[in-house]
C-alpha cells in the first residue's frame, strides 16, 4: 500500500516536472560562442543543396543548424523578436533595405570571398534596394521572375498585356500567385504606375483591375503553380515558376511559353546576408563562399533546378549534359532588362494588405 | 472508549488529508499544463490586442481599442460571415448525412458497428495535409477519377472537379463527419428501444415515432455534433485554399496573414480573440439549451 503511494506521488511529481521540462533558458543544440564551431542559418525552403551544405561541414569540421522558412516576414519577426539567433540569412532582395535600415545584417568583407569572381557580373552589377553597393549582403542565386505562362496548345487567346486576363475567354482557366506585392506590383505596373507607389488612388486602380481579373482565376497558389499548369486544370498562371516548370520536364519546353505583354515583369533575387549578432563572422562568410562557388551552385541546380548563379563557363561541366538547353535560362536573361524590383515598406503593405483583404473577400 | 474514538478520528482526518494530498498531486500536472498552455497564452492574447503595432511588427505597449473597431470596417466583417457561412453550411451537411449513419452504425450487430466505427475515425489519424493532397490527386483533370472515367468512354473531356465548390463541399464533408457522426451515435445507441416500440403500439407511424421520440432524445448528440463540427471548422481555411482554389479569404487566412505579412501581431490577436468568443459563445448557447459539456469531450 505504501509502495503504491509511494509511486503515485512519484508519477505525480514526475508529471509536475515535466510540464516544466525546457521551460528553463532556452540554448541551442550547441554553444553559440564565437569559437564554436557550429553554424546557424536560415534559408528558404527549396533553394540549397543539403549535399552541399554537408560537404561545407565536412571540409570545415562544424556543424551547420538549417532553420527553412517560406516567407522573410517569419525571419524578420524571428529576428525582431530576438528567437532566431542566426549567423546567416538568405534575404529575398525586397526586404534587403528593411534588413540594412534596421540594423539587422553586419558589413560583409568581399575580399574574404574570392568565389564572387565566378558569379555571373548581372547579378554583381548592382545589389538590392537598400543595398546598392553591396555592403551587406551577395546574390545567392540567379534571379527568377513572376512571369504569365500560357499553354500554347490550350491558352483560347493571344497573351499581349496584364490587362489580357481579365478577358471573359479565359474565365476558370488562371492559376494565380498570390502574394501581395507581385499581384500589387503587376498591376500597377500594368496601369502605368511605379509598382512600389504608396499612393492610395493608384492602389485602389490596381485592386479594382485584380478585382476584374479575379473573375477570371480558378485557383490562387502560394508556393507553386506547376501541378495546375501540369495536370491541365489551368491554362494560364502568373508565377514564378517557369525555371521550375522547364526543370520538371522537358517535354514542357515546347508546351508552355511566356507571354510577351508590354509592361515588365517583376524580378526577384536572394541575397547572403550575416546577421548583426552573429559573432561567427569568419564562419559565416566561408559558408557564404563555399555556397556560390561552382561546385555547390552545381549541387543547388541538380537537386532545384533553375538558373546558375555562376558565370557558364565555371560550371557548365559540372552540370548534367544538355542543361543549357533549357529555354528558362534564355528567356530569364532576356528578362533581366525589362524587369522590375522592389523594397517592401511597412507602409505600402499595410495600404495593399488592406486592399488585399478587400479583393479576396469578394 | 473516549481515547479509542479520538484516535479513530485522528486516523481518519489524517486518511483524509493524505487522500486530499494524493488527488492534489494527481491533478497538479493538468492544472499546470492548462494555466501554462492555455490560460496563459490566452490572457497573453487578449493583452496584446489592445497594444499598438509598431514599425517591423514591434508590439507597442500602448494601450488601444482600434484593433477591436477596426473589425468593424466592412473588408474585415465580410471576411468574418463568409467563415461563418462556410462554417454554418458544413456543419449543416455533416449533420443531415452523419444523422443517418450514425443511425444505421448504432443499429447493425456490435462486430459491424465496431468496424463501421474504426473506419469512420481512419482520416482522423492522417494528417489533413495529407487528405487534402489525396483529393488533389484524385479530383484534377488528370487525377484518378477522370483518368478513369476517360479510359472506359464514359465522358468526352474531364469533369472539373478540383477548384470549386463541390471540392470544397466534399474535402469539408470528409474531414469533419467522424466530428458529428460519434456524439450522435453514442446519443442513438443509449435510446431506450422500450420507448420505440411504445411509440407504435400507441399508434404513432415511424416519421412521428422519428420526431416526437427519436429525434428529442438524441437531440444532445444532434448539438454535441453542431459543436464540434462548427468549432473547428470556423478557423480552418486549408479546404478552401487546397481544394476551392483559395478565391475566397477565411479567418484563418486573415489571422495568418496578420501574425507574417502584414506583421501585425496586436490586429492578429484581436481577431483571434473575436474567434474565441464566437466559439465559447457557441458553447454557452449549448449548455443552454440542455446539452452536456462531457459529450464535448470537457
Amino acid at each position: 500500500m505504501k509502495i503504491r503511494k509511494m509511486m503515485t506521488v512519484l508519477m505525480a511529481t514526475t508529471l509536475v516536472a515535466g510540464c516544466f521540462w525546457g521551460c528553463g533558458s532556452s540554448s541551442k543544440s550547441g554553444d553559440s560562442s564565437s569559437d564554436s564551431k557550429e553554424l546557424n542559418i536560415c534559408v528558404w525552403d527549396g533553394t540549397f543543396s543539403e549535399d552541399a551544405i554537408s560537404k561545407f561541414e565536412k571540409d570545415n569540421d562544424c556543424t551547420v543548424n538549417v532553420t527553412y522558412i517560406d516567407n522573410t516576414d517569419t525571419l524578420i519577426s524571428k529576428l525582431v523578436e530576438g528567437s532566431g539567433e542566426y549567423d546567416v540569412c538568405d534575404i529575398e532582395a525586397a526586404y534587403v533595405k528593411t534588413f540594412v535600415d534596421n540594423g539587422l545584417l553586419q558589413k560583409i568583407d568581399h575580399s574574404a570571398i574570392p568565389n564572387e569572381e565566378y558569379v555571373d557580373d548581372s547579378l554583381m552589377k548592382t545589389g538590392a534596394v537598400g543595398d546598392e553597393k553591396m555592403e551587406y549582403t551577395t546574390p545567392d542565386q540567379n534571379a527568377g521572375y513572376t512571369v504569365i505562362l500560357y499553354n500554347k496548345e490550350t491558352c483560347p487567346m493571344e497573351i499581349t498585356s496584364f490587362k489580357d486576363l481579365t478577358n471573359p475567354k479565359l474565365k476558370g482557366q488562371i492559376a494565380m500567385v498570390n502574394s501581395t506585392i507581385s499581384l500589387y506590383g503587376a498591376a500597377l505596373e500594368a496601369l502605368g504606375y511605379k509598382a512600389d507607389s504608396k499612393d492610395e488612388k493608384e492602389i485602389k486602380e490596381a485592386n479594382d483591375l485584380l478585382t476584374e481579373i479575379k473573375g477570371n482565376v480558378k485557383t490562387f497558389v502560394g508556393e507553386s503553380a506547376v501541378s495546375a499548369l501540369e495536370n491541365g486544370e489551368c491554362s494560364v498562371a502568373l508565377c514564378w515558376d517557369y525555371a521550375t516548370l522547364c526543370a520538371d520536364s522537358e517535354e514542357n519546353w515546347d508546351k508552355f511559353a511566356v507571354a510577351d505583354i508590354d509592361s515588365d515583369y517583376e524580378k526577384f533575387l536572394q541575397y547572403w546576408g550575416i546577421t548583426s549578432t552573429s559573432e561567427k563572422t569568419e564562419l559565416a562568410t566561408k559558408f557564404i563562399n563555399y555556397m556560390i562557388s561552382p561546385e555547390a551552385v552545381a549541387m543547388h541546380m541538380k537537386d532545384w533546378g533553375g538558373v546558375p548563379m555562376v558565370k557558364e563557363e565555371y560550371i557548365k561541366d559540372l552540370l548534367p549534359e544538355g542543361y543549357y538547353d533549357n529555354p528558362s535560362i534564355a528567356k530569364y536573361e532576356e528578362l533581366a532588362d525589362k524587369s522590375w524590383m522592389v523594397a517592401v515598406s511597412d507602409d505600402q503593405i499595410s495600404i495593399m494588405d488592406t486592399y488585399y483583404t478587400l479583393l479576396m473577400g469578394q | 472508549m473516549q481515547k479509542s474514538n479520538e484516535k479513530k478520528e485522528f486516523h481518519r482526518s489524517k486518511k483524509t488529508k493524505k487522500e486530499m494530498l494524493t488527488q492534489v498531486l494527481m491533478r497538479a500536472p493538468m492544472c499546470v499544463w492548462a494555466l501554462l498552455f492555455i490560460l496563459a497564452p490566452m490572457v497573453l492574447l487578449a493583452f496584446m490586442s489592445f497594444m499598438t503595432k509598431g514599425p517591423l511588427g514591434i508590439i507597442q505597449y500602448k494601450f488601444t481599442t482600434e484593433n477591436y473597431k477596426d473589425m468593424a470596417d466592412a473588408v474585415y466583417a465580410t471576411v468574418i460571415k463568409q467563415s461563418l457561412v462556410v462554417a454554418g453550411w458544413t456543419t449543416l451537411l455533416t449533420v443531415l448525412l452523419g444523422y443517418p449513419l450514425a443511425n444505421f452504425i448504432a443499429k447493425v450487430k456490435s462486430k459491424t458497428s465496431t468496424i463501421l466505427t474504426v473506419l469512420l475515425m481512419l482520416p482522423l489519424w492522417v494528417s489533413g495535409l495529407v487528405v487534402l493532397y489525396s483529393f488533389v490527386i484524385l479530383l484534377n483533370n488528370s487525377g484518378i477519377i477522370n483518368t478513369v472515367l476517360l479510359n472506359l468512354g464514359i465522358i468526352g473531356k474531364p469533369l472539373q472537379m478540383l477548384y470549386n465548390n463541390f471540392a470544397v463541399v466534399a474535402g469539408m464533408l470528409y474531414m469533419f463527419l467522424p466530428f458529428a457522426v460519434l456524439p450522435m451515435y453514442s446519443s442513438i445507441e443509449k435510446l431506450d428501444g422500450g420507448l420505440i416500440e411504445a411509440s407504435k403500439d400507441l399508434g404513432a407511424g415511424p416519421v412521428k415515432t422519428f420526431m416526437k421520440v427519436t429525434l428529442p432524445l438524441t437531440s444532445p448528440g444532434i448539438f454535441a455534433a453542431v459543436i464540434l463540427t462548427f468549432i473547428p471548422c470556423i478557423g480552418y481555411y486549408m479546404v478552401t485554399d487546397m481544394l476551392g482554389g483559395g478565391t475566397n479569404m477565411m479567418i484563418g487566412n486573415l489571422i495568418y496573414r496578420q501574425f507574417t505579412i502584414s506583421r501585425n501581431w496586436p490586429f492578429g490577436a484581436a481577431l483571434s480573440m473575436v474567434l474565441a468568443l464566437i466559439i465559447l459563445l457557441m458553447v454557452f448557447i449549448y449548455t443552454k439549451l440542455g446539452g452536456d459539456l462531457d459529450d464535448l469531450g470537457a
